[in-house]
């Protein structure tokens, strides 16, 4: 399989299992979401993928074309860290050619790409500020630029959307997507659910260094995607459960329940179950977000995973 | 190494235009002139003022007592008058005394002085004793001569009983000054080298630069870019202190340069870089910042200053034990072995020992430095405490 292909990785600091028997592959082209709580072990699973700390076991590799590597040489990757910063008394044009130039890029293709980046990003004018000068998320651009001036075959952008207003989270968007359509096989850690439902083929969720639901994101969605009613009725609640197909119900308020239905149920089925006298003031049907999925494996992790897959 | 020369030269760059340096690299000499002129003004502004006396003269012995007096007392001869109260009052000098046939046999003069501050008692004594007693001397027969022969002071001159190298003023200060030279690069470097390591991190862009470099060929870079830093600021220094020096002071410039071992000072000098660069970078990556730094770190900034505890007793004694055991100390070593080496002969087992030592002791730490840094520098939100530093040091390298 050509992109990364990470097998059975483990790491222990001291006592503590981080990372517990983790695989996953990263095909070119497409953009994996990493999610996970934090203190899950994604810092550390990308340490690893960039050699910045080995695994005890297991093997981390990646085929470009038709060579094979025992990881990622490091000319490959493109990496922006969640902790961000930029040398603040030096110039963005110096920064960028040096980060370039870190990666063997010759220095005059590097300016004309610095400055194809710049422009995407309007922020050409700023080629001979100092970082000082930069607003937060113009720094952010500078590092996002900085991580892909080299054209690495594989990104890894950590939280690369925290703190950016809207218009520049849909610029990064646009480009992330563009970079894979180009080729490049994506990485992407983040919290903001949103994006990743938007933005991400294929999704790994870890929780306490395992394994919790790996993925593409529509099997997911449908493997999770119990329907959920919220309803507003005066009627007891054991009349609705008395339906039989009722996997979980939570009073959400007063005559206010939300009841996550059991597998394979459809909304219909439901309803049609329900006494033809039911008074129902308010209905509303949803599947669970993938920010509820991931709220509910944060807070219970693998077995909740496990228990929303049997139920 | 191609990784480690483009680490290098950004780290070169970064610095050479950055205004802290440049006013550093400026601000330095102005410094040390400061710091070493103000002992010179100092004494400029203690040195005696000058008092002048009148003097009533009866018995022509003022020329003679002028020359037994120090430069800062002038004597003044004066007729006597009676209103010479009044000329002293108005005129700048500071008394006047009268000289006359009563002082060779009581010894005893008045002294009025207007001035109590420069009343220069002890000299005008010191001189009028001489004069009496060689009055005294004449008067009852004895040649002073004979007598300047019976007084004379016994005198003790030391000499080895093996011939010694007898350290020449110039070659001692040439030691000296270079010792201290490559001490103060040597600390200042390293502690930039230690900012640099911290701003790194401050400034949120190891990993990012990790991500494209190893951690060892990162910290290789840092230490190499920052001696090259240390020599464009030696050799600015001597650029212009070098001229000045000939100039101003009048040194033999050219005799200094050829007074200097150049292979030993390079030698000494550049383990002492690298030993304690490594240390000080090794620590930076440990620290999140300089001011919160705990410590404990504090005082492995403090470990170079150690060649000052044996400044005196190598001064005193060159050859003690002392001054053979610091000249052998890694960490005290470089600074010494410079030091004695214009003080004294060094034996060869000792420069060999020196010098073997410190090369071990500069793989050592550089090993464990490189060690702390790659785990330091990933490190944030926190200083390493020792406990945790002692636990990196054990992990395999990966």
């Amino acid at each position: 399989m050509r992109g990364l292909e990470v097998q059975k990785v483990h790491k222990t600091y001291g006592t503590k299992k981080v990372v517990d028997d983790i695989s996953f592959h990263a095909p070119p082209g497409k953009i994996l979401g990493i999610l996970g709580p934090n203190g899950a072990g994604k810092t550390t699973i990308i340490r690893m993928i960039m050699n910045i700390t080995a695994p005890d076991q297991g093997n981390i590799m990646f085929k470009d074309g038709r060579t094979e590597h025992k990881g990622i040489p490091l000319a490959s990757i493109g990496y922006l860290p969640e902790e961000r910063g930029l040398y603040k008394e030096a110039k963005i044009m110096n920064i960028l050619l040096f980060l370039a130039s870190l990666n063997d890029v010759p220095k005059h293709v590097a300016k004309e790409r610095i400055l194809r980046w710049l422009t995407k990003f309007e922020l050409e004018k700023y080629a001979n500020s100092k970082v000082e000068q930069l607003s937060k998320g113009m720094a952010q651009k500078v590092q996002f630029i900085g991580s892909v001036l080299h054209e690495p075959k594989f990104i890894i952008l950590d939280e690369p959307f925290s703190g950016l207003d809207p218009v520049s989270q849909d610029m990064f968007k646009t480009e992330i997507r563009a970079l894979a359509n180009l080729g490049a096989s994506i990485l992407l850690s983040s919290h903001q659910m949103n994006i990743v439902e938007e933005l991400c083929d294929d999704i790994f969720l870890i929780h306490q260094g395992r394994e919790v639901v790996k993925g593409d994101l529509q099997t997911i969605k449908e493997r999770y995607g119990n329907f959920r009613v919220n309803m507003l009725s005066e009627a007891p609640n054991e009349v609705i459960l008395n339906t039989g197909l009722v996997a979980e119900s939570e009073k959400l308020g007063h005559a206010r329940y939300r009841y996550t239905l059991k597998d394979r149920v459809s909304p219909l089925e439901f309803t049609n179950s329900l006494p033809a006298d039911l008074e129902i003031r308010e209905l509303i049907v949803s599947r669970p977000s993938l920010h509820d999925i991931f709220v509910k494996i944060a807070q219970g992790g693998a077995e909740v995973a496990s228990n929303m897959e049997n139920s | 190494m191609r990784q480690t020369w483009k680490i290098a030269r950004w780290e070169v760059m970064r610095n050479l235009t950055n205004k802290q340096f440049i006013i550093g690299l400026l601000i330095t000499p102005l410094i040390m002139v400061v710091f070493g002129g103000i002992p010179i003004l100092l004494e400029y502004l203690n040195r005696p003022s000058i008092s002048t006396y009148y003097v009533i003269d009866h018995i022509g012995i003022v020329e003679e007592m002028q020359e037994l007096l120090p430069e800062n007392v002038l004597l003044e001869p004066i007729e006597d008058s009676e209103s010479i109260t009044d000329i002293v009052k108005s005129s700048k000098a500071s008394g006047y005394f009268i000289l006359d046939e009563q002082f060779f046999t009581t010894g005893e003069i008045n002294l009025v002085y207007s001035d109590r501050n420069s009343n220069p008692l002890n000299a005008v004594q010191k001189a009028l004793s001489s004069l009496l007693q060689q009055k005294r001397l004449s008067a009852s027969g004895i040649d002073p001569e004979q007598l300047s022969f019976v007084t004379a002071q016994a005198r003790v001159r030391e000499i080895p009983i093996e011939e010694e190298f007898e350290p020449r003023a110039l070659e001692m200060l040439v030691s000296m000054v270079f010792a201290f030279l490559i001490f103060f690069l040597t600390v200042t470097s390293a502690s930039m080298l230690m900012q640099s390591a911290v701003q790194e991190k401050r400034d949120r862009m190891a990993e990012v630069v990790l991500s494209s470099i190893r951690a060892g060929k990162l910290m290789q870079g840092k230490v190499i870019g920052h001696f090259i830093l240390g020599l464009i600021q030696l050799s600015f220094w001597l650029a212009i202190g070098l001229p000045l020096a000939f100039f101003f002071l009048d040194l033999p410039v050219m005799e200094i340069i050829s007074a200097v071992n150049i292979p030993f000072i390079l030698f000494f000098g550049l383990g002492s870089y690298l030993m304690f660069s490594s240390i000080f970078v090794g620590i930076g990556a440990t620290m999140e910042d300089i001011q919160s730094a705990g410590n404990s770190q504090g005082l492995v900034v403090l470990l170079p200053m150690m060649s000052f505890l044996f400044l005196n007793p190598v001064l005193d004694n060159p050859d003690g034990n002392i001054a053979v055991f610091a000249s052998i100390f890694p960490l005290t070593s470089p600074t010494i072995m410079m030091m004695r080496n214009g003080l004294t002969v060094i034996p060869l087992w000792q420069k060999l020992l020196s010098g073997g030592l410190l090369l071990i002791t500069v793989f050592v730490t550089i090993r464990l430095a490189s060690k702390i840094f790659r785990i330091g520098m990933l490190m944030y939100g926190k200083n390493a405490s020792f406990k945790e530093i002692f636990k990196w040091l054990r992990y395999k390298e990966s």
